[in-house]
């Protein structure tokens, strides 16, 4: 086998055996913060930040919320969450840190200068918001945070910090609600069948999910309801839906979106739906069945083939032979006269 | 008037020409039978969301088939006991098609137990073993190479199964691919037609001598004690039926029973059941075990596409060393070291430490894995010898069924008590290390048994040179393993002497 097939076999196998490991396919890294108080979060591989020193490593169970926070927003509060972020010294590599918020809370971010740049002065720091600028606390020397109450989906979005000094370095830090993830393949089904859609929250609750459908360029939200014998959604767990489509046609293909509403925002996971027509399975079907039929019938004609030909084989053979002691009858005959003539 | 003498001998198997074709067959029916069931694992996520089942009742499919596949083991050598090995084939392969075309249409967990599990199950068996027991019809002093050819469709199946199921499913939903895998099956029949029935006197060979040969035969048959593979005389087959006998002889034509006090059947059986105990778990669960120690995935599928690769390899190899002639005679021990070596790599895995050291083992266990597979169903005909082999295979693969089933299992639990792989490795090494010693020592036993055996013969039968008897027991003691032209030849060449001095005789007269 050459090297550059077993290559690509290798690269096939590869994606492959991905696909049937059955490890429940968990999708990839979303950020999720573990919450705690005081420190650091994160430690995601694909986190491409520099990170303080409390690399905390996400554990399996995605929702840590280690410490106590009232529910709903409620102001009295007075923990806050922090983020912290350490600025590298050099300009130019931007820092970036997305957070994930479905519901109200505090938050503190600041960003943090090493103390190895101690020695840069005078430095103007500003945090913004847009073109928005948001008064900060300079909590030491070389920190300085915000403090922000999210309340709602208003406050959320990107707060920058910068310092200018000879240059100019910043961090941002994105506010998000918790994403959705739909699937990237289509889901595949046929006609007067049913498919089942799944949409699943990872790690955070929500309040409620609607299915929407797209017609042309609008969404259009999905009543089960109405439309109970096309329809069906159900929640299986508070953090799936799930909705059936019943006796699927054309029509039925295209684009749809699962939306999960949280306190803070709403947020939509993708899939795809195509609907093929039996036929479209049926023509491989008959052309691999077609091609059985031909192979069994030349080989069991090659068989009688052969088989006929070693039969004529035989039969001359035996001809040859019958020739041969005849022939030798003969000889033996005019031998035996000639012996007897002899004698 | 004496025909040539090409014609009188007796045919011993080709060992060539048209066997190759057959081997070809034999590798697309035993790859099938072995790859398809795993290969079927990339729809199951999609079934699961599809009927809202767990993955565990999923997994049942997957056991079912495997479960049918070995259990109907029996029923399998009975078929081709009674009709030989094509037809048992063609009527398998349009099984497992018909099995899986229906399962296209199933509305639930249960029909694709029946569908996908039982039907598609059987029919693979029913590929299965008319395979493995035609090369032996076909082959004999190049049965090893044949075997590990033949055997070494599985893992090439596999990788080619597992990226077209995963075409297949993108294109076409589990539905459509099932509908597709059901004509792709099919082929199963292809390979079926290729395996041209074969026998010591077969039906084509017409000339007198071989008539001759034949009434001679059927005699010898009619005497003979067990009369157990009617295949071997297609001609003379319905008179042996109505000879009025006895219930027991008559279940011993289809399903040879008396192996049970054959030695050396009793200790393959024995030392393969134990070994099944720990042969398949290591596989099941190389990759959890990899992510466990912190490896992301796409590394871990790719040890077992290592593993597939060098199995593909060591297949085809083991059979041309096991045909070599140091150690054709004394291939068990070659099939115990394998087992052991395979134990011992169990044993040593925990001490793998990082990726490099989980590479270096599944390189060695795909080695070790290749060995053990090719010379399995070798090992077997070389103890029963070809004749008693179709009965043998059938009650060998029951016996094995449950602990195939088992295994997995055994070693899930292990990992869940005490929440580390390395024991389920520990356990599953020290199993196959306990099956390969206790095969090295009962083989050794049993090859001196055999040898005193042969010895105790050539002094009672040399005086009386009796053609026709050499030439039955010939048949019967193919135990003898000795490949060699001289030996194992020797009683067809005595048989072929006797017949020609009869036809002699009879013409000087």
């Amino acid at each position: 086998m050459p090297a550059a097939f077993s290559g690509k076999r290798l690269r096939l196998l590869l994606c492959l055996s991905l696909s049937f490991s059955l490890s429940g396919g968990s999708p990839a890294e979303r950020m999720m913060a573990t919450q705690t108080v005081n420190q650091q979060t994160h430690g995601s591989p694909s986190d491409h930040l520099t990170l303080g020193h409390n690399i905390s490593t996400p554990g399996p169970d995605l929702a840590t919320k280690v410490f106590k926070q009232a529910s709903g927003g409620n102001v009295s509060d007075v923990t806050f969450v922090e983020y912290e972020v350490l600025l590298p010294g050099v300009s130019g590599t931007s820092v970036e840190k997305n957070i994930t918020l479905d519901h109200g809370t505090r938050i503190e971010l600041s960003c943090r200068l090493d103390n190895k740049y101690s020695h840069l002065k005078s430095l103007q720091v500003t945090w913004k918001r847009g073109n928005e600028t948001v008064r900060h606390i300079n909590k030491t020397e070389t920190s300085w945070s915000i403090q922000l109450r999210i309340s709602d989906n208003s406050k959320l979005g990107s707060y920058s910090c910068t310092l200018k000094g000879e240059e100019e370095i910043s961090a941002t830090f994105h506010l998000q609600v918790p994403k959705i993830e739909g699937k990237e393949k289509p889901i595949i089904s046929y006609e007067g069948d049913t498919a089942i859609m799944i949409c699943k929250s990872f790690g955070y609750t929500p309040i409620a999910w609607t299915w929407y459908m797209t017609n042309g360029s609008e969404q259009i939200a999905i009543n089960d309801t109405l439309l109970a014998n096309k329809y069906v959604i159900h929640r299986i767990s508070a953090n799936v839906t799930h909705m059936k489509i019943l006796k699927l046609t054309k029509e039925d293909s295209g684009v749809y979106w699962c939306e999960a509403a949280f306190e803070l925002g709403k947020s939509k996971g993708k899939l795809k739906l195509k609907v093929l027509s039996l036929m479209v399975p049926l023509k491989p079907f008959l052309a691999i069945v077609a091609e059985v039929v031909i192979l069994v019938t030349i080989i069991f004609l090659y068989e009688i083939y052969s088989k006929k030909k070693e039969k004529s084989a035989e039969a001359e053979k035996e001809f040859d032979q019958v020739e041969q002691l005849n022939s030798e009858e003969s000889n033996g005959l005019e031998n035996s006269s000639a012996r007897h003539r002899k004698i | 008037m004496p025909p040539p003498a090409t014609t009188g001998r007796a045919p011993g198997p080709p060992d060539g020409g048209w066997g190759w074709a057959v081997v070809f067959g034999a590798f697309i029916s035993i790859g099938f039978a072995y790859a398809f069931p795993k290969g079927l694992a990339i729809f199951f996520k999609e079934i699961q969301d599809f009927f809202g089942t767990s993955y565990s009742e999923i997994a049942w499919v997957s056991s079912i088939m495997l479960a049918t596949t070995y259990g109907a083991g029996p029923i399998s050598s009975v078929l081709v006991n009674r009709y030989g090995s094509r037809p048992v084939v063609i009527f398998g392969g349009l099984l497992c098609g018909i099995g899986m075309v229906s399962a296209a249409s199933c509305t639930s967990i249960l029909q694709l137990y029946i569908c996908v599990g039982f039907i598609t199950g059987f029919g693979l068996a029913l590929n299965l073993q008319p395979s493995v027991i035609i090369i032996g019809k076909y082959f004999l002093k190049r049965r090893p190479i044949a075997n590990g050819l033949a055997m070494a469709g599985s893992p090439v199946m596999l990788c080619t199964l597992a990226p077209l199921n995963q075409f297949l499913f993108d294109n076409f939903g589990w539905r459509g691919s099932f509908l597709i895998l059901g004509a792709i099956l099919l082929n199963c029949c292809v390979a079926g037609a290729l395996f041209r029935p074969i026998g010591p006197a077969t039906a084509s060979v017409k000339s007198q001598m071989a008539e001759e040969g034949k009434s001679a035969l059927k005699e010898v048959t009619e005497d003979a004690m067990e009369m157990n593979s009617p295949t071997n005389v297609p001609m003379g087959n319905k008179t042996e039926d109505e000879g009025g006998k006895d219930c027991c002889e008559k279940i011993n034509q289809y399903l040879d029973f008396s192996l049970f006090k054959h030695r050396g059947f009793l200790i393959y059986l024995i030392g393969n059941v134990l070994m099944f105990l720990g042969f398949f778990a290591p596989i099941v669960f190389l990759a959890p075990y990899a992510k466990h120690i912190g490896i992301d995935e796409y590394s871990a599928a790719f040890l077992l596409s290592i593993l597939a690769i060098v199995d593909m390899i060591a297949r085809p190899t083991t059979g041309i060393i096991a045909n070599s002639k140091w150690v054709r005679p004394r291939i068990q021990y070659f099939f115990s070291f394998s087992i052991a070596f395979n134990g011992t790599c169990h044993l040593l895995c925990p001490l793998a430490s990082g990726y490099t050291g989980l590479v270096v083992y599944s390189i060695f266990f795909g080695l070790a894995f290749g060995m053990v597979c090719a010379m399995l169903f070798e090992t077997l005909m070389d103890l029963v010898g070809a004749a008693r082999f179709t009965s043998a295979v059938g009650l060998v693969t029951i016996a094995e069924c449950c602990t195939i089933l088992l295994g997995p299992p055994i070693g899930g639990t292990l990992i869940d008590t005490f929440g580390d792989y390395k024991y389920m490795f520990i356990k599953c090494g020290a199993v196959m290390v306990l099956a390969g010693t206790f095969l090295f020592i009962m083989n050794y036993y049993n090859y001196r048994m055999l040898a005193k055996e042969e010895k105790e013969r050539k002094v009672k039968e040399d005086p009386k040179q009796d053609p026709v008897r050499t030439e039955n027991e010939g048949r019967n003691n193919w135990n003898k393993e000795t490949a060699q032209d001289g030996p194992e030849l020797e009683p067809l060449r005595q048989e072929q002497e006797g017949l020609k001095k009869e036809v002699n005789g009879t013409n000087e007269v």
